[in-house]
């Protein structure tokens, strides 16, 4: 009883925490924050992940999974920050609504 | 060893090679000789794919299995594979490179070195995703050439450049976390990732609440891919980042990476849900709603790369009709669309080049008459619009009528129907394009504007001939499979 309990309890932690992800990446103009938004439903994910590993006992392959997506999701930041740093220097602040060159 | 072993290593061991070599040298030396190192490796591709492909009935098998320095004989052993299809799409890697060279070589004149390591992470990346056999690989690999097709998009650090690119990131980034999500719903069913092991296990346990979270990971997994090949509910992003880049990067982009990140994954996907309708039927809706709206939007854009861009997002929505139609015809159907699809974007895109390069333009409100100006350009692209509108002597038809074919014959014959009318659609858009750039009055700022010369002008009229023999051909090739059973 207590594991499906766990069970639970993660799978609505985790899916609360992507919802408050894509809000995030909605409602703000910033894109640090936007970046900061990805991250966190990332976050969710791999408790996600952890969970599987824990219901199907092959928690060993899970935690290989999650390191491997750890590294990945580290090159995505730091090429997402590359972008917000020269989209600062060009603009000369993080604004999303400078992006409007491109439409149609 | 077998001759097969050192061939197929090469798909892997190449690329890191050529990094290797072009970091390795003097800055000024690399500079000189980088795009003939990609060339070489785009050759030695195409030499590989080729090979393995004749060499698999020889050794009679039908996937050919290996790994790099572990044991493939322990149970449960992760192990690479190729079989006929990935190495189409493996050909069609190389083949694509190679056109990207020809017309870097005229737009690319800095940042050389770069360019080169970029590329062939994003081939090493692209060859992984062909040759993995588990999901989760499948991802790691996705996101290397996510990560690369970032970079190179903002290579040049212009402003539309830096747009499109992290418009591409947040929508890849919404990608990666549906699949992840998707992934471990899988896994949590199964207790493993490898693709036997699924299509196996898939649908064991009847109404266990796990199915249902197996059911929710199966509509992820789908949503994830289905953005990453830029079909339309999810294809905003696709135009802005093809349209931005350099020409001979939006080649790579809109030729090959959305077919490989975006389609194959989804070939993969229907093939590990094999037993369950709902997933043809999802593509099959998709797709058609791509063709449509894809060429709907092609029509009011003004931008050249723009509407070959939306063009893509049209063709992708044939792609997803033949993976939807299943059995072995519609995948023929949508793999030889990968091809044909891959040597007329090429061909749009080197006239865009070319057109670029003497018009300083791209504007196709600005242009007109160039035909008489730049004969080899206008052939070339009279030839790719009606080899993509599916006129028959021309490579597009044959793809074209082996989906609605296999549409028809899997009864789904209101699709079929659909894919075939819409064709009406893709001529209207690209009848606009050529009337406006090639043909009727020119200005007259363009009275001295002269036919490009070059390895772009070699690539138009090797991309022409290529299709127009294609398409003489065909009925060749279709023997020859039927020959080696696989038709």
């Amino acid at each position: 009883m207590s594991n499906f309990n766990l069970e639970i309890i993660i799978l609505v932690v985790g899916f609360l925490m992507i919802i408050a992800g894509v809000y995030c990446l909605i409602r703000t103009y910033h894109l640090l924050k936007i970046l900061i938004g990805i991250e966190v439903a990332m976050k969710a994910v791999t408790m996600f992940i952890i969970l599987a590993g824990h219901i199907n006992g092959k928690i060993n392959l899970a935690q290989t999974f999650v390191i491997t997506m750890i590294v990945t999701e580290v090159v995505v930041a730091v090429v997402a920050a590359g972008l917000a740093i020269n989209l600062y220097r060009k603009y000369g602040n993080m604004d999303v609504r400078n992006l409007r060159k491109l439409k149609g | 060893m077998r001759v097969i072993d050192y061939i197929t290593v090469s798909f892997l061991v190449v690329p890191i090679i050529i990094i290797l070599i072009n970091n390795l040298l003097s800055k000024h030396i690399a500079k000189r000789i980088s795009f003939y190192l990609v060339g070489a490796a785009a050759v030695l591709q195409i030499a590989a794919s080729v090979a393995d492909f004749f060499l698999l009935p020889y050794y009679k098998l039908h996937e050919y299995k290996f790994t790099l320095l572990w044991n493939i004989d322990n149970p449960d052993s992760e192990y690479f594979a190729v079989n006929s299809l990935s190495l189409v799409i493996l050909f069609c890697i190389g083949f694509v490179t190679f056109i990207s060279v020809l017309i870097a070589k005229h737009t690319i004149d800095r940042k050389k070195v770069s360019y080169v390591n970029l590329l062939m992470t994003l081939i090493f990346g692209m060859n992984g995703m062909l040759i993995v056999t588990d999901l989760f690989s499948l991802y790691v690999f996705l996101e290397i050439v996510g990560i690369s097709s970032f970079v190179l998009i903002a290579l040049f650090k212009s402003e539309t450049g830096l747009e499109g690119s992290f418009k591409y990131l947040v929508m890849s980034s919404l990608a990666s976390i549906f699949v992840l999500t998707g992934l471990a719903f899988v896994f949590m069913h199964v207790g493993s990732l490898q693709y036997e092991n699924i299509s196996k296990y898939i649908l064991s346990g009847h109404g266990s609440s796990r199915l249902y979270l197996m059911y929710a990971g199966m509509i992820l997994l789908i949503a994830g891919f289905a953005t990453k090949s830029g079909a339309v509910p999810f294809h905003s992003w696709l135009p802005d980042a093809h349209q931005s880049a350099d020409t001979a990067i939006s080649v790579l982009l809109s030729g090959i990476v959305i077919k490989v990140a975006g389609v194959y994954g989804l070939i993969i996907l229907s093939r590990l849900f094999d037993g369950i309708p709902a997933v043809n039927l999802t593509l099959l809706v998709m797709g058609t709603v791509s063709i449509i709206v894809g060429a709907l939007l092609a029509l009011k854009q003004d931008h050249f790369k723009r509407i070959v861009a939306y063009s893509s997002v049209s063709q992708v929505g044939y792609m997803l009709l033949g993976v939807g139609a299943g059995g072995t015809l519609g995948l023929l159907g949508a793999v030889t669309h990968i091809f044909n699809h891959a040597t007329f974007k090429c061909t749009l895109f080197s006239n865009a080049a070319a057109l670029h390069e003497q018009t300083g333009t791209l504007d196709i409100n600005d242009m007109g008459g160039l035909h008489e100006k730049m004969p080899v350009t206008g052939f070339s692209s009279v030839t790719a619009f009606l080899s993509t509108a599916g006129i028959p002597p021309f490579s597009g038809f044959w793809s074209k009528l082996l989906i609605v074919m296999a549409l028809w014959m899997n009864d789904f014959k209101v699709f079929a129907g659909i894919a075939l009318f819409s064709s009406i659609f893709t001529a209207s858009y690209f009848l606009r394009l050529q009337k406006k750039v090639f043909f009727g009055k020119v200005p007259n700022k363009y009275e001295y504007v002269k036919e490009i010369g070059g390895s772009i002008k070699y690539a138009e009229i090797f991309l022409t001939i290529i299709m127009i023999a294609v398409g003489l051909a065909f009925p060749l090739a279709l023997l020859y499979l039927k020959g080696r059973g696989i038709l």
